[in-house]
């Protein structure tokens, strides 16, 4: 088929969540359009082994290439010509996009923690933000499925709130390194758990995807297929169904409804000729990603509406979250001139501090009422441009404190809760459009005391840690206040099209239906009800299962 | 002192491919007289095209124009050797091509490099005056205990003399940019000790018996407990 036919479900976007919608559909024998906005990309093209010193500038960021030369992200990043976004007054809010076949999936850091009982229902808990319309029982089983499909390695902790997976679900995980090892015997004695990791990445060979072989960074892309990106997973299952059609320079911009008020397709701008096209499908499935598919539904105007499209509640582009993000760095001279090996491993966390206090959370002594975990940074890595850092004077000395110093550093970054609050949204800015003639996106963004009493518990908590290990900070504790990320900064953006029970306060049903128009589902980080402190790419899948297995059903029964 | 031919051409890389015939020919950019009333004047941002957004990962290209001047990059290549001497076996900063890639980063189209520009083309035309103050002579001409003298003055965070803190800061600059570009190369790596970038099979082999031995004897040794990856 083509992009002119019509299909059973028009998919926009091809990360996590498009990607998984369309792969369980067209096993289902439903045929799917994708539309993706993006270039074609495989990691065929990925420049796994390249030294730093093959690059430009030894790969550092630059206004083009923000994360590093070797960063897998296309045309994408924080700033993209000629595809703007604005800010309210007062307001700093970060975008991270990426313009390519499997979106940002392809760079992601594949951090993979399952969200628990309390985070599905926070309100319940302390009164705060809203509870989700499902229970962590509810999707359990969806973790399972996506975990064992994807692939993660991680082991079952038994710690509160950090549920287990089903027998056979994880991959093993990888060895603690040395430093890691170090720091687990700081917390055992402070009482701050130091924890296998969990990651989308594969420790054994499963299906035509090789196991990790330990070197090259996850975000320039994993050709072998270790790695979990839906470039080298659900795209190309689902396209060997026969079933996937795909359209890449896809500009979608609006929903089409038809006379009955059901969403008939979309239209889009085909990148390559200009030409504005419509796509049509029995039932439409939107995953932009959390910013633009609020944008599509917002520039949606169904009979002229100025509320946008599935927006009777008034509240799609309201509760956006990010994830609470600071960072903390500490230098350890017990680890100076440490015996040399190989530390490279999968290129990322092999352990974490899970969230531990939720005893004192819930006393209220620690004076915050959500979590956080801390991803750890360490190792031999590649030296990289940053090795000269804090280092003095010239000659045989210098070289020596390079050497002496190597590995003895430790990276803290605290991953938190965001609770929703009224002062976070996107809109649309009326008076800016993109190269494309689209209307842009508007962001306004607030943290309130609860996230910044949050950064505090962390640096208190690390100080202790550190203490014990005999290290020191290497700059001075900021203010929470400076030390916590910009709104969007940890590109863990959710909530603008939450879901919920009731029509009046949510877009969409348990299942990313909307509650306006029946045959439109979202299936991405739009439809999250809370930001918990784990990383919301696992959750986006296991939720996209979910509602495409909703959708399959729906679609067999002639209901679609 | 390397021939000027290897200053411009060592290429270290095997796929990294700069825009050739670009070197910029002539003098040091004059900036003041004598080394106490040196300014350090702000220069023209370099205009030159980027990588941009979507460059091709696996043929890398540096598309904007080199632009240091054959005197620059002579007083880089002196500077660069004083920080990071050949040791034995470890080979000098310019044998490794650092002079080339300080040439490739003052030269980029970016404002952090823009930032380095200024701080490194004026710093290098300070450091010909200021030898030429003390020593009648340039910074190259210069022997390397005079090199090293006015160095003392600036290298060392605690020591910066009076009313020096600006080439102070050159210096820092430059230094961390050498230990950057020489340490990523793959005599960098075999010095500092880091064996990774290298596939391997089945598990992943974590640390070896002595590094555990070595971490468990810290960790006892703190009177904490260790236990076994
Ligand atoms: C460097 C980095 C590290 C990360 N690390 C982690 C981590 O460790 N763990 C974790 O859980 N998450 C992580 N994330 C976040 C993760 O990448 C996202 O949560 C996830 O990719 C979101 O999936 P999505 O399907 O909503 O959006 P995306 O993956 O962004 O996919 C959306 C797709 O839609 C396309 N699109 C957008 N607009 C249109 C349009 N108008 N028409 C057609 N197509 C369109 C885009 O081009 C894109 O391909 C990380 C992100 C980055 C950048
Ligand atoms: S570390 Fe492993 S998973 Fe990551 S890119 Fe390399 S081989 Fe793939």
């Amino acid at each position: 088929m083509t992009p002119d036919d019509p299909h059973d479900a028009v998919v926009v976007g091809s990360g996590a969540g498009g990607a998984m919608a369309a792969w369980v559909l067209t096993k289902a024998g439903a045929s799917v359009l994708m539309l993706e906005a993006g270039r074609d990309y495989n990691p065929d093209e990925a420049p796994m082994l390249s030294m730093a010193k093959d690059a430009p500038l030894r790969g550092v960021g630059s206004r083009d290439k923000e994360f590093g030369y070797f960063d897998a992200t296309v045309d994408g990043g924080w700033d993209m010509p000629g595809e703007p976004y604005t800010m309210a007054e007062g307001s700093e809010f970060m975008w991270w996009r990426s313009r390519m076949l499997g979106g940002r999936t392809n760079h992601w850091a594949r951090n993979s923690f399952r969200m628990g009982e309390y985070d599905f229902k926070p309100y319940t808990r302390d009164g705060l933000g809203v509870d989700w319309p499902v229970e962590y029982k509810d999707i359990a089983p969806w973790y399972d499925k996506t975990e064992k499909l994807v692939g993660v390695y991680g082991t079952n902790t038994g710690l509160e709130n950090h549920p287990s997976s089903g027998p056979g679900v994880l991959q093993p995980p990888p060895k603690f390194r040395v430093w890691e090892t170090f720091l687990k015997a700081g917390g055992d004695a402070v009482g701050i758990p130091v924890v296998p990791a969990r990651r989308a990445i594969l420790t054994k060979k499963i299906d035509e995807r090789q196991a990790c072989y330990w070197a090259s960074g996850c975000g320039r892309g994993c050709g072998i297929g270790a790695a979990f990106q839906t470039t080298t997973s659900l795209i190309p299952w689902a396209k060997k169904t026969g079933k996937l059609t795909i359209a890449t320079g896809a500009m979608v911009y609006e929903v089409l409804l038809d006379a009955s008020g059901k969403a008939s397709g979309v239209r889009y701008i085909d990148k390559a000729t200009g030409t504005h096209k419509e796509a049509k499908g029995r039932v439409v499935i939107i995953a932009a990603s959390t910013g633009e598919t609020a944008r599509i539904l917002l520039n949606s105007k169904p009979n002229g509406r100025s509320e946008g499209l599935s927006n009777s509640s008034g509240q799609v582009g309201r509760n956006l979250m990010d994830t609470v993000g600071s960072n903390l760095s500490a230098y350890f001279p017990q680890l100076e001139g440490r015996p040399r090996y190989n530390e490279d491993g999968a290129m990322g966390l092999h352990a974490y501090i899970p969230f531990w206090d939720y005893g004192r959370v819930k006393s209220g002594e620690a004076g915050t009422p959500r979590g956080y975990h801390v991803e750890i940074g360490g190792s031999f890595g590649d030296p990289g441009m940053g090795v000269g850092g804090g280092l003095d004077g010239y000659g045989a000395s210098l070289r020596g404190d390079v050497k002496r110093r190597y590995g003895a550093r430790i990276g803290l970054t605290q991953r938190g809760e965001m609770i929703p609050n009224k002062n976070s949204f996107c809109e649309i800015d009326t008076n800016t459009k993109d190269k494309f003639g689209i209307p842009v996106l508007k962001f306004s963004f607030a943290w309130s005391e609860h996230e910044l009493n949050q950064v505090k518990h962390f640096q208190k908590a690390m100080g202790e840690l550190v203490d014990k290990l005999g290290g020191t900070f290497t700059s001075d504790m900021p203010e929470p206040g400076k030390a916590i990320s910009k709104g969007g900064e940890i590109i863990h953006e959710v909530g603008t099209a939450r879901m919920g029970k009731d029509a009046k306060d949510s877009v969409v049903n348990q299942y990313g239906k909307s509650w306006d128009v029946d045959n439109l589902y979202l299936t991405d980080g739009s439809v999250f009800v809370s930001k918990a402190h784990k990383n919301p790419t696992i959750t986006i899948m296991a939720l996209a299962m979910r509602s495409a297995d909703n959708i399959a059903t729906r679609l067999r029964t002639g209901e679609l | 002192m390397t021939d000027m031919k290897t200053l411009i051409t060592i290429d270290r890389r095997v796929t990294l491919k700069w825009l050739m015939g670009a070197m910029a020919v002539g003098q040091l950019a004059a900036c003041g007289d004598g080394a106490k009333g040196i300014s350090w004047p702000e220069l023209e941002a370099i205009k030159a095209q980027g990588v941009g957004k979507d460059p091709d990962l696996l043929n890398p290209v540096v598309p904007w124009p080199l632009t240091m001047t054959a005197a620059e990059l002579a007083i880089t290549a002196d500077l660069v050797d004083l920080i990071l001497p050949a040791e034995g076996d470890l080979p000098a900063a310019t044998k490794v091509g650092v002079p080339a890639f300080i040439n490739e980063w003052v030269s980029a189209p970016y404002e952090d490099q823009h930032k380095d520009r200024v701080l490194i083309v004026n710093g290098l035309a300070w450091l010909d005056e200021e030898s030429k103050v003390r020593n009648g002579v340039g910074f190259t001409q210069a022997d390397a205990s005079a090199q090293k003298k006015i160095l003392d003055d600036i290298a060392f965070k605690d020591k910066v003399k009076v009313g020096l803190e600006k080439p102070a800061e050159f210096f820092g600059r430059i230094r961390s940019l050498t230990l950057g570009a020489y340490y990523t190369t793959s005599e960098g790596w075999a010095e500092i000790g880091y064996m990774g970038n290298t596939p391997g099979t089945g598990d992943y082999a974590g640390p070896t018996p002595e590094a555990l031995t070595h971490i468990k004897g810290v960790i006892e040794g703190m009177g904490l407990t260790y236990t076994a990856p």
